[in-house]
């Protein structure tokens, strides 16, 4: 699947690198940086860090 | 300016410490850091948005009963091991299990139920046009929506706030000649933490206590004193912070009485309101964290160990990251970090916006023309403040 992250929301809290630390990190200068295609079985991780994300701003674009 | 010896100097455990004085407010415009008695204050949106989330900085509460003079005992054991303090990965295990249970998705089923229990509290005193909204609002409000959402009768609540606000007094400067009391309500918590865990092993039902209980995947689980502490840290968490919060929320509608106005007439700015409270007027006015190495931040050598507070309010109406700092509820605003951030970002705050989301517009339809009703009486700014009394006067409306 595919999964994209909205800059204009996302302040770097990075706590998607708790749910999800395969897909989702924080680089050096504080920074998300993340991977746009997850395999289909880190989809339970991803629902959680799309939960948990304090300004919302984690989606699934592609349900393929 | 990037010298200790210029930067100004706050003594933030003198009760008299005021975060919206003019003292903060200039210091903030000399410098974006000022020296304390307990290490460094942040001042400014752009340092504090940055060390929020800098890894070099770890939670710095845990440090706080040592800083007051307690050593021991049930109070610091609890306090040093609970999520809020913990990091690396313990911290991020026992917030895996935790945050499904605080999802949106969960939250927006109760929102019916939180209108309806406004309503109620309101509709109780409505008539006479007077209340003191501490008592008659703010903490049954904070304690029921507590209820709700744990699944706890909502007749229990009276218990339930006797003892998170005789544990909250654990986070004033006179934690010391609490301690037996604090302990005393810690104790009672623990029991009662127990037995609703207890019941839900035996009686499962959808609710949160029984997502917690039930929390395990990946192989990782919560031992029993763990998700006690963490059931613990909920309730004491989650109704002494929503009930000051929503009397801090009152506190900024008296000094921008238009706006209450505005909200009155128009509901679908409550969560407009609710985010400029928490922006401008914040219960946790900081939010610590401690130097785990030593490094160079802005000109400022800040040493290993080093206790740096992030304040939040002075972060959120710094001019150089809000040119009109003044709450606006119509007005679009920069991120605020009234609930913190980075990875100890509130885990409550979807619950906490929604209670607050609802309760300010019923409370801005119902109380027009609020003014102050008597004689008021706060905490101290320091550590999480709020009003302890709050006495009001307002013209009844349906």
């Amino acid at each position: 699947m595919k999964i994209h992250v909205d800059r204009k929301l996302c302040d770097n809290h990075g706590q998607c690198t708790i749910t999800a630390p395969s897909v989702f990190r924080i680089d050096e200068s504080g920074i998300l940086q993340y991977d746009e295609n997850v395999d289909d079985s880190l989809r339970s991780d991803i629902e959680d860090s799309m939960d948990v994300c304090p300004v919302q701003a984690i989606f699934i674009v592609d349900e393929n | 300016m990037s010298s200790t010896t210029e930067a100004p100097y706050f003594n933030i455990s003198d009760p008299a410490f005021a975060m919206h004085s003019e003292e903060v407010r200039s210091a903030r415009e000399r410098s974006w850091y000022a020296r304390t008695n307990y290490g460094i204050a942040v001042l400014r949106y752009a340092q504090v948005s940055q060390l929020l989330k800098d890894q070099r900085l770890s939670q710095g509460s845990g440090q706080w009963p040592a800083h007051n003079g307690v050593h021991s005992g049930l109070f610091y054991d609890w306090w040093t091991t609970c999520l809020l303090v913990l990091e690396g990965e313990d911290h991020h295990r026992i917030r895996r299990l935790v945050n499904p249970a605080f999802a949106p998705r969960h939250i927006e089923p109760l929102i019916p139920r939180f209108h309806a229990l406004a309503e109620e509290l309101v509709e109780a005193y409505a008539a006479s046009g007077r209340c003191e909204f501490v008592a008659d609002f703010a903490e049954p409000y904070a304690t029921r929506v507590l209820c709700i959402l744990l699944g706890i009768p909502e007749s229990e609540w009276p218990t339930i706030a006797r003892l998170a606000s005789t544990i909250g007094l654990a986070l004033g400067v006179t934690i010391n000649d609490e301690l037996p009391t604090i302990e005393d309500a810690l104790g009672e918590l623990f029991r009662y933490a127990e037995d609703l865990i207890i019941d839900r092993q035996q009686n499962p039902q959808d609710d949160f206590i029984t997502r917690l209980v039930e929390a395990n995947k990946d192989g990782e689980s919560l031992n029993d004193a763990e998700l006690r502490n963490a059931l613990v840290l909920m309730i004491f968490g989650g109704m002494d912070t929503t009930r000051n919060q929503l009397g801090l929320g009152i506190q900024s509608f008296l000094h921008n009485p238009e706006q209450w106005a505005l909200l009155g007439d128009r509901p679908e700015l409550g969560k407009a309101a609710t985010e400029e409270v928490m922006r401008t007027n914040p219960t946790t006015t900081w939010v610590t964290r401690e130097a785990v190495t030593t490094f160079e931040y802005e000109g400022l050598t800040i040493e290993k160990g080093t206790t740096v507070h992030l304040f939040t309010q002075t972060s959120g109406t710094d001019p150089m990251a809000f040119p009109d700092p003044e709450m606006d509820i119509e007005g679009e605003h920069a991120p605020h970090y009234g609930f913190g951030g980075g990875i100890h970002h509130c885990l409550g705050h979807f619950v906490a916006r929604a209670d607050m989301t609802v309760a300010y517009p019923i409370l801005a339809r119902r109380m027009r023309d609020m003014k102050l009703g008597g004689v008021d009486e706060w905490l101290p700014d320091s550590g999480n403040t709020g009003p302890v009394r709050l006495p009001l006067t307002f013209t009844p409306a349906p």
